[in-house]
């Protein structure tokens, strides 16, 4: 830190002092997470990104789970310890039978049968959040856009990034020419892991590792890729037109056939291409999403994100009082949501995060749209894309071709 | 053996499972116990922002929060063992943590010239206090009785990954494994096979004394390891608002890591067993004050045992281990042990040489 700014952000005093130690209690006020009506909303799939969509829910005022459904008895135990007073149901037909008061139903089933669960919903007249991808074939992918739009029930799948303020900020970035000309972009998610998941006896073993299982699962570029791809769809404003894949079993070597490891290349328009690795061997540096420009570099790994300026970029004014972090040799500037309004208050400097889960965004999204009736944030059309892209990917993945995207297969009719 | 670890909590946890056979089964297990600990680890840190505690300090003055049922057993948990130790242990003292720490409330690091930063610990001490907390026990719901209040659960959170992981390896049929966050916090399922118990040597060297644990936690604290930024050790006495002033290790062993944990920090604030506690059938193993330079220049740990066959050169007596970890300084006649009620009070501690083999948790992870 120069003298400068160290002068500037050094506090003096008893006041400011004190009010320190009151900050995060009466900052918050002002925008306690809430919905402008109160609703009843159901979840369909107890599993752990059932319990976390629960978790999320709680934080939001107004929003009362009253029922939750799971076919496995643990599960749905699972899920009731997790919300006071939510009726348990093993189907989603009793559910949508006995909580009449459900207006919004949320959906984390396997991802093969998210389309069965929401159609079931959408027909009961009730809003639906569908969790990424939004389901493994094209055609259920389609038959579910079009159910969605007959339905006049708002319908969106949880894609992270377009809700996440770190992400929004650094698409305005990008958007805005900030890295110049996208030379190049990488993802990855990596995590070790066997991926599969203890059961109680085999029955419930085979129906809970699903992900493992290849007549069902679109592998990790379907359960990791689906929400990554969408980044760059975001940003981009465009899809790709072909990819190439590589799948192997690198460390997971027990029998089973979904890759552990896999590597993709998507090919945009403009010569653009997305190398996208995610393996479950390897942890290094977890899930994230990099943009290389002329200009400069965005990181992006969802509770952070960074711009790494090039020597001779122009500077924009904000980044001067930014936190920085090093990076080996590079220095990452801080992608802070409301970054001015930060500054001007002069707390750029406290390591301001995001106050909560990327999870917590999309599903704030979806029940203000229920609520107050805004335009959705991610649609099933825009979930349609991201995951024909992911079932295009998987395919090129597992034959090892290069697989073309046409435009077509990318529309829901 | 099977062993997994993961970083959490600013440490590593580990877990030793024993293979039944089923290793795929018993490797899944313990992935999901893992991955509870994570959860734990995002849900309560106090360093993240986004994390389930800085949304209860956040909020919590504001409107009741609500619990799930683990938040609540948390929770209880806390205010339970506030109550025991006669508010020696108290996750209250966060703003104070804060300041002594010179952090913001979101987490970011401070630059405070002297006299603000003097402000801003004794601005802080105002917002220290259990009593301000009202957890409804009935609703399930925490609130603030005033703005400024504000939770840090490291006396505690450790205990309560234990837990978790403990329970999805449990619900996985998985009944005999060793989890330990970064030493100091120790559960032990069942027993390793053909041995009645897990052996868990506390601090090492010669001599230190040996704990068995079957379905069981051990906590060990001491002041020494950690200091906030203002030089201050990180254990603090929430009672005179100031760092805890003990010198001592402390061990405690209690079937839930949750308690083990919140007392293991009380004790040291304490210096003894208070008659509240000794209803708890809490077991308590302490170092004395003054304990020797190594002690002071380490964080507190215990070493596991992995060899079940490790089971000569004990000594049968509560007295002294000969040439013990907390060295010639003081000599081992001066440890307290077997506070405690209940069946566990009448057993004694055990003791033997430390054995070569107390090593596994310097070892990388081990992969299938």
């Amino acid at each position: 830190m120069s003298p400068i700014d160290r002068r500037d952000f050094l506090v003096h005093g008893a006041s400011a002092a004190a009010a320190f130690a009151l900050t995060s209690e009466l900052v918050a006020a002002a925008s306690l997470p809430q919905t402008k009506v109160p609703i009843d909303v159901a979840l369909v799939g107890c599993g752990r990104q059932g319990r976390a969509i629960l978790g999320e829910l709680a934080k939001i005022e107004g929003v009362k789970v009253v029922a939750v459904v799971d076919v496995l008895d643990a599960r749905l135990k699972s899920g009731q310890r997790r919300v006071q007073g939510a009726e348990g149901y093993a189907t989603i037909a009793e559910m949508l039978d006995k909580a009449k008061s459900v207006a919004a139903v949320f959906v984390a089933t396997p991802s093969h049968t998210h389309k069965d669960v929401a159609l079931e919903c959408l027909a009961a007249g009730k809003h639906v959040y569908v969790e990424s991808p939004l389901a493994t074939t094209l055609d259920d992918c389609r038959t579910l856009v079009q159910a969605a739009r007959k339905s006049g029930k708002v319908c969106v799948t949880g894609m992270y990034g377009r809700s996440n303020p770190i992400y929004g900020l650094a698409r305005s970035f990008f958007r805005s020419g900030a890295l110049r000309d996208t030379v190049t972009m990488r993802a990855q998610y990596h995590k070790k892991s066997t991926w599969r998941t203890p059961g109680a006896n085999a029955e419930e073993e085979a129906a809970l590792n699903w992900p493992l299982d290849p007549k069902v699962s679109l592998g990790l570029v379907g359960e990791y890729g689906t929400q990554q791809f969408d980044v760059f769809h975001w940003f981009l404003g465009a899809y790709p037109t072909a990819v190439r894949g590589f799948g192997s079993i690198q460390l997971h070597k027990d029998g089973r056939t979904v890759h552990d490891t896999v590597l993709c290349e998507l090919q945009f328009p403009g010569e653009r291409r997305l190398i996208y690795d995610a393996t479950l061997a390897n942890s290094f540096d977890s899930q994230h999403e990099l943009f290389c420009g002329s200009m400069g570099s965005i990181k992006l790994a969802w509770t952070a994100g960074w711009m790494f300026k090039e020597a001779d970029s122009p500077t924009q004014g904000w980044e001067v009082y930014a936190n920085r972090q090093q990076f080996h040799d590079e220095q990452g500037i801080t992608l802070i949501a409301d970054a001015t309004k930060l500054a001007a208050q002069g707390k750029l400097k406290e390591g301001v995060g995001l106050p909560n889960p990327p999870l917590y965004y999309p599903l704030a999204d979806f029940l203000k749209s229920v609520t107050e009736n805004t335009p959705v944030v991610c649609s099933v059309e825009e979930g349609l894309r991201a995951a024909a892209v992911a079932i295009l990917a998987n395919q090129a993945v597992t034959t090892g071709q290069t697989v073309a995207i046409d435009e077509a297969l990318l529309k829901s009719e | 053996m099977l062993r997994l670890a993961t970083s959490a909590m600013a440490t590593r946890f580990e877990l030793v499972l024993v293979d039944d056979g089923d290793r795929l089964r018993v490797r899944a297990a313990g992935e999901a116990a893992l991955e509870a600990v994570e959860r734990c680890d995002a849900e309560w840190s106090a360093f993240a922002s986004d994390s389930f505690l800085a949304h209860l300090n956040r909020t919590a003055a504001l409107r009741p929060v609500a619990l799930d049922a683990d938040q609540f057993e948390l929770l209880a948990a806390c205010e339970d063992a506030w109550r025991a130790t006669g508010g020696a242990f108290d996750p209250s003292v966060a703003p104070l943590v804060r300041a002594l720490d010179r952090r913001a409330p979101c987490g970011g690091e401070l630059a405070l010239d002297a006299a603000a930063a003097r402000e801003y610990v004794a601005a802080a001490r105002e917002y220290v206090g259990w009593d301000a907390v009202r957890l409804d026990r009935e609703r399930r719901t925490l609130r603030f009785a005033r703005p400024g209040v504000a939770l840090d659960l490291g006396g505690i959170a450790k205990g309560h990954a234990l837990e978790l992981a403990a329970r999805e390896l449990r619900a996985a049929g998985v009944t005999n494994a060793l989890l330990h966050g970064g030493t100091s916090s120790v559960l032990a399922l069942g027993a390793p096979p053909d041995a009645r118990a897990w052996r868990v040597a506390l601090e090492g060297g010669d001599g230190a004394p040996v704990v068995e644990l079957c379905d069981a936690a051990l906590s060990v604290s001491a002041q020494h390891g950690r200091t906030l930024a203002d030089g201050s050790g990180h254990v603090l006495d929430p009672r005179t608002r100031t760092s805890a002033a003990s010198d001592a290790t402390v061990a405690v062993v209690h079937a839930d890591a949750r308690i083990a944990e919140a007392w293991s920090t009380a004790l040291l604030v304490l210096g003894e067993l208070p008659r509240e506690g000794r209803e708890l059938d809490v077991e308590l193993a302490s170092a004395p004050r003054g304990s020797p330079s190594r002690l002071d220049r380490e964080p507190p740990h215990s070493q596991l045992e992995t060899d079940p066959t490790m089971h000569d050169s004990r000594i049968e007596t509560a007295g002294a281990p000969r040439g013990g970890r907390f060295g010639t300084a003081h000599a081992p006649r001066d440890l307290e042990l077997a506070f405690g009620r209940g069946p566990r009070f009448a057993r004694s501690w055990q003791f033997n040489r430390t054995p070569d083999v107390s090593s596994f948790l310097r070892s990388a992870t081990v992969l299938p």
